[in-house]
């Protein structure tokens, strides 16, 4: 039933073209189907292709990620207001750009996929501390911290991931809290997340939601 | 108050202006000559220079040339008096003293050495009238010094008289770094912050030399009566050429602060320049993210010192924007990425000869008519804009088809005409966080884009610039084209002021007490803004009414 509405509203995220990605939901809205059946039937499977899509195409444009994770975003948010009663999340993950970094956007590409991939996500900003992400994810019980770094001097300084990493390991937080990178440094050199002490990376917004989620999975199987 | 005329778009091709063809053993160039400029004038704007050791007077007798045909003035007296009778009946002229009636083809048998040193076109900069208290060392240089380019001109600061203007690349790019990149990417060490400043200080002496050298005839004297030299320039250019690491530069606390940068090494710098009397001047940044570069536009365009609200955008590496609302600036910087300065795009070329540098329908035009060696800024841009209307290119930088692994070929026998994913990509984030910043600082001054009276385009990015193009991809608001202005060269005309009108250095000061610097970094509507302009459509106009 919902089929025409699959095939419009992925044309509309392949696009990136917003309006008329939310028309297609609005439509099938006031057509009669539940917010619910949208995200569920609609919105995460989309995400899902686009995650299978960007995988299989290393060039794919990162203007296009930046917009794809915004739709999700943005509609999803849209959604979720209308539900009948609140989503089940799968988990939480406490996200934020490294101590002395002040780039936020790579990690709005993947709280966008998160959102509406039902993670919660605690947005921290930037310019993080390690202690601020180790206690937050204490108090809100998050299964992973993500932490993101666009230069390399904050990708490998001590008050970084190495800090968080030294925090959980202080702490005992080690197998209840995963710890995931992502940024241009890790691109350059794929073995770098080894060294920051992360359990994982990824090369891009729209597969970091995917890593976050299997390690979230880990934790709360 | 400013000297120069807003320019509405580029300084058009006129019905009096000739075509002329010069070729040497090596090149071929098409210059369209205007009435008020020599052959020696107008070949000095490009690659191909003739030998000169005088200002152009007909002294030095260097600039030989031989007309082949077309109709020029009758020879000058300098020229009488330099030339043999029997080489002026056979068609040799001085270049300087030579004006063609018609079109014309010319030949230079010795042209001068290759430089990377061109002059500039001196209508839109500084008008100054001298100032005879300065009774020696009376010499001045000011500079505009870029991430990609410098920009200088000497002067005679008691007579009002300017000697020569110069620009040419920063050679810290001809060394394939970018300087903020490389910040962003990774710390520089302590050796590469010196190389690049100690490079810089080079660039700057060179192009004093080769002013000095063709325009005057004379070096070590002048250089021993240069009483100051004044630069201008982003935060990181002039604390490398300090002599200062760029480590401060990496503390986000810096960002939005005032950066002091002064020279730790003013003696031996003077030395080296062999400059004993050089006071050496940086005009200071206005925080660690916008450099005096941006202070000194808003000098050259007089923006804050009327009552209409106005924009004004520098674009390049990093893009300056500030918003005037007739009391406050609001001032910020975004990555203009190497997008904007033609550097970093696979068949991406500063607007240097055999760049195209403008793309239509009915194809492609080079700087120079040059054979097409790559796009400068302002071609790729009606390149996006001629593959959106034709449908090759969507909105969302997807092309209609996948190209080959040679990228979508423009014109099919130019395969420099290529265009890859990557370089739409690169351009769509340069241009969204542009157009998104513009959009923030307005918003944050409550202004509309109906209610600005202007929109000022400065750097070199201008010179060439298709504004229907700039609108048809989304870079600027759509406005009526007599509300913009490009002004290539504002920066150094700025800098000139400042080192040439004693008031200079108050009315800077006025413009630093109105200025607010915002660092949208920390902006979360600015985000959001940045992803809705990542498509290649017009602005959205409802953020503008």
């Amino acid at each position: 039933m919902l089929d025409a509405y699959i095939q419009s509203y992925n044309q509309a995220v392949f696009e990136t073209d917003k309006p008329a990605a939310l028309d297609v939901v609005n439509q099938a809205l006031s057509d009669g189907f539940s917010p619910e059946d949208i995200v569920f039937k609609l919105v995460i499977p989309a995400v899902e292709l686009m995650m299978t899509l960007i995988e299989k195409d290393p060039d794919a444009n990162l203007a296009q990620h930046f917009m794809t994770a915004q739709i999700a975003a943005d509609v999803t948010e849209k959604m979720l207001e209308k539900f009948s009663k609140p989503p089940e999340m799968i988990g939480r993950v406490v996200i934020g750009a490294a101590y002395g970094d002040l780039h936020s956007l790579g990690k709005r590409i993947v709280s966008g996929c998160l959102k509406s991939l039902m993670v919660d996500v605690v947005d921290l900003g930037t310019n993080v501390s390690a202690e601020k992400f180790v206690d937050t994810a204490m108090t809100e019980n998050a299964q992973v911290i993500a932490v993101s770094a666009m230069m390399v001097h904050t990708a490998t300084s001590e008050k970084g991931s190495l800090g968080v990493r030294a925090l959980l390991q202080e702490r005992g937080l080690e197998q209840q809290i995963k710890l995931a990178v992502g940024g241009a440094p890790y691109r350059f050199d794929p073995e770098l997340y080894i060294k920051v002490g992360a359990d994982a990376w990824a090369p891009d917004g729209v597969t970091a939601a995917k890593v976050i989620v299997d390690l979230i999975r880990e934790v709360k199987p | 108050m400013t000297t120069i005329t807003p320019n509405a778009g580029q300084t058009a091709s006129q019905a009096s202006d000739m075509l002329a063809t010069v070729s040497s053993d090596e090149q071929t160039l098409r210059v369209l000559l205007k009435p008020h400029l020599s052959v020696r004038q107008a070949l000095d704007t490009t690659d191909l220079r003739v030998r000169a050791a005088c200002g152009g007077l007909g002294t030095c007798g260097a600039c030989l040339i031989q007309t082949v045909s077309g109709e020029f003035n009758p020879p000058t007296l300098a020229e009488r008096q330099k030339l043999l009778p029997e080489d002026l009946a056979a068609g040799m002229r001085l270049a300087c003293q030579l004006r063609p009636h018609s079109h014309c083809t010319l030949y230079l048998e010795h042209p001068a050495p290759h430089s990377a040193w061109k002059s500039l076109d001196p209508t839109q900069l500084y008008h100054a009238s001298g100032n005879p208290a300065i009774s020696e060392h009376f010499y001045g240089v000011a500079v505009d010094l870029g991430t990609t380019h410098i920009r200088l001109s000497v002067w005679n600061r008691q007579s009002g008289r300017r000697i020569g203007t110069r620009y040419s690349i920063n050679p810290q790019v001809a060394h394939g770094a970018d300087v903020l990149t490389r910040l962003n990417a990774e710390r520089l060490d302590v050796q590469d912050c010196r190389r690049i400043g100690q490079q810089a200080r080079e660039a700057i002496m060179d192009g004093i030399r080769d002013i000095l050298s063709r325009d005057m005839g004379e070096i070590t004297p002048v250089l021993a009566a240069l009483g100051k030299v004044l630069i201008v320039g982003n935060t990181a250019m002039l604390t490398l050429i300090c002599g200062n690491s760029g480590d401060s530069l990496y503390q986000p606390e810096n960002w939005q602060s005032p950066i002091v940068c002064l020279p730790t090494d003013a003696d031996a710098w003077r030395q080296i320049w062999r400059t004993p009397h050089a006071d050496i001047d940086i005009a200071q940044p206005l925080a660690g993210f916008i450099g005096s570069d941006l202070l000194a536009d808003l000098l050259a365009t007089g923006i804050t010192e009327q009552s209409q609200p106005m924009l004004l955008a520098d674009f390049g590496t990093n893009t300056e924007i500030a918003v005037w609302d007739g009391t406050n600036l609001w001032a910020s910087s975004v990555p203009g990425g190497p997008a904007f300065e033609g550097v970093g795009m696979r068949n991406g070329l500063t607007a240097e000869a055999g760049a195209i540098c403008k793309v239509s329908a009915s194809g492609l035009q080079t700087i120079g008519d040059a054979q097409a060696r790559g796009y400068c800024a302002s071609g790729f841009i009606d390149a996006i804009a001629l593959l959106l209307d034709k449908k090759h290119l969507k909105p969302s930088g997807r092309f209609a088809e996948p190209p080959t692994e040679q990228g979508f070929l423009l014109q099919a026998d130019v395969p420099k005409s290529a265009i890859f994913a990557s370089d739409i990509d690169i351009f769509q984030r340069a241009k969204a966080s542009t157009a998104a910043a513009m959009a923030q600082l307005l918003a944050l001054a409550g202004l509309k884009v109906n209610e600005l009276d202007r929109l000022w385009i400065c750097g070199s990015f201008g010179q060439h610039l298709d504004l229907n193009s700039a609108f048809r991809v989304g870079l600027l608001p759509t406005l009526p084209s007599e509300r913009i202005s490009l002004l290539a060269n504002a920066s150094l005309a700025g800098c000139e002021q400042l080192l040439l009108n004693p008031a200079g250095p108050n009315l800077l000061n006025e413009i630093v007490q109105r200025a607010r610097t915002i660092n949208l970094g920390g902006v979360f509507e600015y985000e959001n803004r940045f992803i809705d302009n990542l498509r290649l459509q017009p602005m959205p106009i409802e953020e503008f009414q």
